[in-house]
């Protein structure tokens, strides 16, 4: 258990290679502050980013789940994030039908340059799912933990 | 008589393939029961009724040769979904279209006889007359029809290379979702006690699974994988949960609505529900309903440059 | 003591919460339409006119269990020494399966001679059988698609339970087979039976003359299966309406087949026994990718063969199947296990 248990949350993120972890670390070189809730996982494309990746993080010990991707049309191979978006709408529709608030998953796009709204995506996320407070209280977390 | 269409259809289509597929009497007069059949002596076999549920179209993608299949409205748009995911050779299937106007949910009538053993079985007008050791009881159809049917527009099959009779209009009012709508106004915290009860059930099985006709990884399907490793066997609903999401994402844009998961829950979970919302959510974003025209292209499948009726989330 | 005792049924209630107080005791419950072996708590709706949909074996014989934890421990002195830590999970606790019906009861039995009976018996198994105590409830009617009298059992067969009970008219009359089933009758709720005897006695007999028999004999049949072994053509007709899910075998009251796996994350985790079925087609891939029942006639093909030949040769002619129907009552497609056997006696 780290040192931060109870005052941090677990937030994974699933960040497109070229543009989003990118934009990721020019926000770290520009020294901008951060919460520190986000463990990023690096992907290809936002179109690699099966829905089912962040069922499973939700269902598995996450309390919230960020994708971020290359910006419409500024996809490094082209249409990958226009196939994410598609997915990943659907997916954004249907956790609430299971009684997972639609809140707890957001996606959206940050480029490589954008280190100050990377900020603000991380920023907000994180203070959302602090409101939204921990998804699994009375689960046992048998995998993640 | 209806069968005698339906026998004759099926003895002109044998010689000209391996197998034809149709239904027989199954283990009690309420259980009808997939039927593979070679030699015209066996087509004296064949029933029809309203208790020929089975989506016989499940087994098409896995048989080789030529094959003949009797199918209702609701099954051929697995054939028109299969035709655009290019998952069979339209010409080596030989569709036997049966019109259809409701078949009758196994279930339903159980639960109305609770549970009892069948004697006998009979159908008069718009009702079954099921025998049970108390005697007779009269179910009107429509109340044990499964949710399909009752808005059901296919009342002749889409596809066909024969049709077994002539063909009909459909009688029932457009699908707008409303038991759909209805849970979505139960609060999140409902909505996910109501899914944990459920799925609480589930033994894994995986019979929803195999009898999906659009499940067409069966042996490959990831659920059972250990390498990607998606779920343990472990018996929590964390696991089945994860089963049931892997089967209803897998489908979006691709479930033709059969309902043949629900059907053949042996522990009576309502998983079609899930592939509902998703079928109402693709039409409204997409305009798309799986299996209606094979020409076209399965929404998850394609894409537009502007998405007109996705708008960006603020957190 | 009386041998025998009767219970009003207005008492039920009362016997199960007297004996929860001593016991976990699982009855049937109704969840929606389907019955269930649940825990039970004053107030649940108890279903006693039908079998449950799932057997209660997964009381004995749960669907996932942990065998044990382990920890591999690093040497903080020297990183490269690990040791490692185990923990075993062999605590049972005294249980009552209350309310199962003969073919349940059987089903133990099966197990039995694989997991208790040998040189090396299952401590896991082994731990939760001989802490449970069943009590039975001989059945009043068949099933759609039960035939136990054709596989030499029948609805009042008691082998396997400790306790019978028969449902009559306002009451219930019980019947103590066993030592645990005689430490349950103490409870002064129960009445003397003995005037009702007779009674039970010919509702036995009645019931069994309304089961359905599918087939007349069972003689010869493991040897007729066998010498169908190599017949493709055969099990390929009889099973090409099977979809090869797992509902027949997760339904069994008899199919005792698992499969071990480790859940490890980082140093620490389990390792799980869980249910697995024959008719899948992991059950029996090899890490080659070479899979001797690669296909589905081969798998159901071993469902029945296990049942009605090879089982019976092991185990002196004993059939491994206890003719509860649920296997055909709940397949998808009406696959007729019943059917499957006559066709083979008779090509």
């Amino acid at each position: 258990m780290s040192y931060l248990a109870g005052k941090e949350l677990r937030i994974v993120g699933f960040l497109c290679n070229w543009c989003s972890y990118g934009g990721a670390d020019t926000a770290g070189v520009g020294r901008f502050k951060q919460p520190t809730d986000l463990r990023i996982i690096r992907v290809p494309c936002s179109g690699r980013v099966n829905p089912l990746f962040v069922v499973k993080a939700l269902l598995n010990g996450a309390d919230g789940v960020l994708v971020s991707g290359c910006h419409p049309r500024d996809c490094h191979y082209s249409d990958g994030n226009f196939y994410a978006r598609r997915r990943l709408e659907m997916l954004k529709r249907l956790l609430p039908f299971l009684g997972i608030d639609e809140r707890r998953f957001h996606y959206t796009w940050v480029s490589a340059s954008e280190g100050a709204r990377w900020k603000n995506v991380v920023t907000d996320f994180t203070k959302a799912i602090h409101e939204l407070g921990p998804f699994h209280q009375k689960e046992e977390k048998t995998e993640c933990s | 008589m209806f069968i005698e269409k339906l026998k004759e259809a099926v003895r002109k289509i044998l010689p000209e393939v391996d197998v034809v597929i149709g239904y027989r009497q199954g283990f009690d007069p309420l259980h009808a029961t997939p039927y593979f059949l070679d030699k015209p002596e066996q087509v004296d076999q064949l029933i029809w009724n309203p208790l020929c549920v089975q989506n016989l179209c499940s087994y098409i993608p896995f048989l080789k040769g030529k094959v003949g299949v009797i199918v209702k409205g609701c099954d051929s748009r697995a054939i028109v979904q299969y035709m655009q995911e290019k998952l069979i050779t339209r010409e080596n299937i030989k569709v036997i279209g049966v019109p259809c106007l409701r078949v009758i949910s196994v279930k339903k009538v159980m639960a109305a006889i609770n549970q009892q053993t069948v004697q006998e079985v009979t159908f008069e007008g718009d009702n079954i007359i099921v025998k049970i050791p108390e005697g007779p009881k009269t179910i009107p159809s429509a109340d044990v029809a499964p949710r399909k049917c009752a808005t059901c527009q296919l009342a002749t099959p889409l596809q066909y290379d024969v049709l077994a009779g002539e063909a009909i209009q459909s009688n029932k009012p457009q699908d707008t979702f409303e038991e759909t709508k209805e849970f979505e106004k139960l609060s999140l915290e409902e909505r996910r006690a109501y899914w944990e009860k459920e799925f609480d059930r589930c033994i894994r099985c995986y019979a929803c699974r195999n009898a999906c006709p659009m499940c067409i990884c069966q042996d490959k399907c990831i659920a059972e994988s250990r390498d990607p490793h998606w779920t343990s066997q472990r018996a929590n609903v964390t696991e089945k949960a994860m089963f049931h999401m892997i089967h209803g994402l897998h489908l979006a844009g691709r479930c033709i609505s059969c309902e043949e998961c629900e059907r053949v829950c042996p522990m009576d979970i309502p998983v079609a529900k899930i592939k509902k919302k998703i079928s109402m959510d693709l039409k409204e974003l997409f305009g798309y309903e799986a299996g209606m025209n094979p020409d076209d292209t399965p929404p998850m499948y394609t894409f537009k440059v502007e998405e007109a009726t996705i708008e960006e989330h603020e957190i | 003591m009386a041998d025998t005792g009767f219970l009003p049924k207005e008492n039920l209630p009362a016997l199960l919460e007297a004996l929860s107080k001593k016991f976990a005791v699982f009855a049937p419950v109704l969840d929606g339409e389907v019955v269930l072996f649940k825990r039970f708590a004053p107030g649940a709706t108890l279903c006693l006119t039908r079998p449950a949909n799932l057997p209660p074996k997964g009381i004995i014989f749960p669907q996932s269990e942990t065998l044990f934890n382990f920890n591999f421990k690093k040497d903080p002195e020297d990183p490269k020494k690990t040791s490692l830590e185990l923990k075993e999970n062999l605590d049972f606790v005294p249980t009552i399966i209350f309310g199962s019906r003969p073919c349940d009861a059987q089903g133990f039995r099966i197990y039995d001679r694989v997991y208790l009976e040998t040189d090396t018996a299952d401590p896991y198994y082994k731990g939760r059988r001989e802490k449970t105590t069943i009590i039975t409830l001989a059945c009043n009617a068949p099933s759609p698609g039960c035939f136990c009298t054709s596989v030499g059992r029948g609805p009042a067969e008691s082998d396997g339970s400790d306790l019978m009970m028969t449902e009559l008219g306002k009451g219930y009359f019980f019947e103590p087979m066993t030592e645990k089933g005689k430490e349950i009758f103490k409870d002064s709720l129960f009445e003397d039976g003995s005037a009702y005897k007779e009674q039970a006695q010919k509702a036995h007999e009645r019931v069994s003359a309304l089961v359905k028999k599918p087939f007349a004999i069972l003689e010869g049949t493991p040897e007729k299966l066998l010498s169908l072994f190599e017949n493709s053509q055969f099990w390929e007709g009889e099973t090409a309406k099977c979809i090869s899910c797992g509902a027949c075998t997760y339904l069994c009251p008899t199919c005792y087949c698992f499969n071990i796996t480790d859940e490890q994350v980082g140093n620490s985790g389990e390792r799980i026994r869980s249910w697995d079925a024959c008719m899948f087609f992991h059950f029996t891939l090899e890490a080659s990718s070479h899979n001797p029942r690669q296909n589905k006639h081969q798998r159901l093909k071993n469902r029945v063969g296990h049942k009605f030949s090879y089982y019976p040769k092991k185990y002196q002619g004993v059939i491994a199947c206890c003719g509860c129907g649920r296997c055909i009552r709940y397949c998808p497609m009406s696959v007729d296990i019943s059917e499957i056997v006559a066709h083979a006696q008779g090509a």
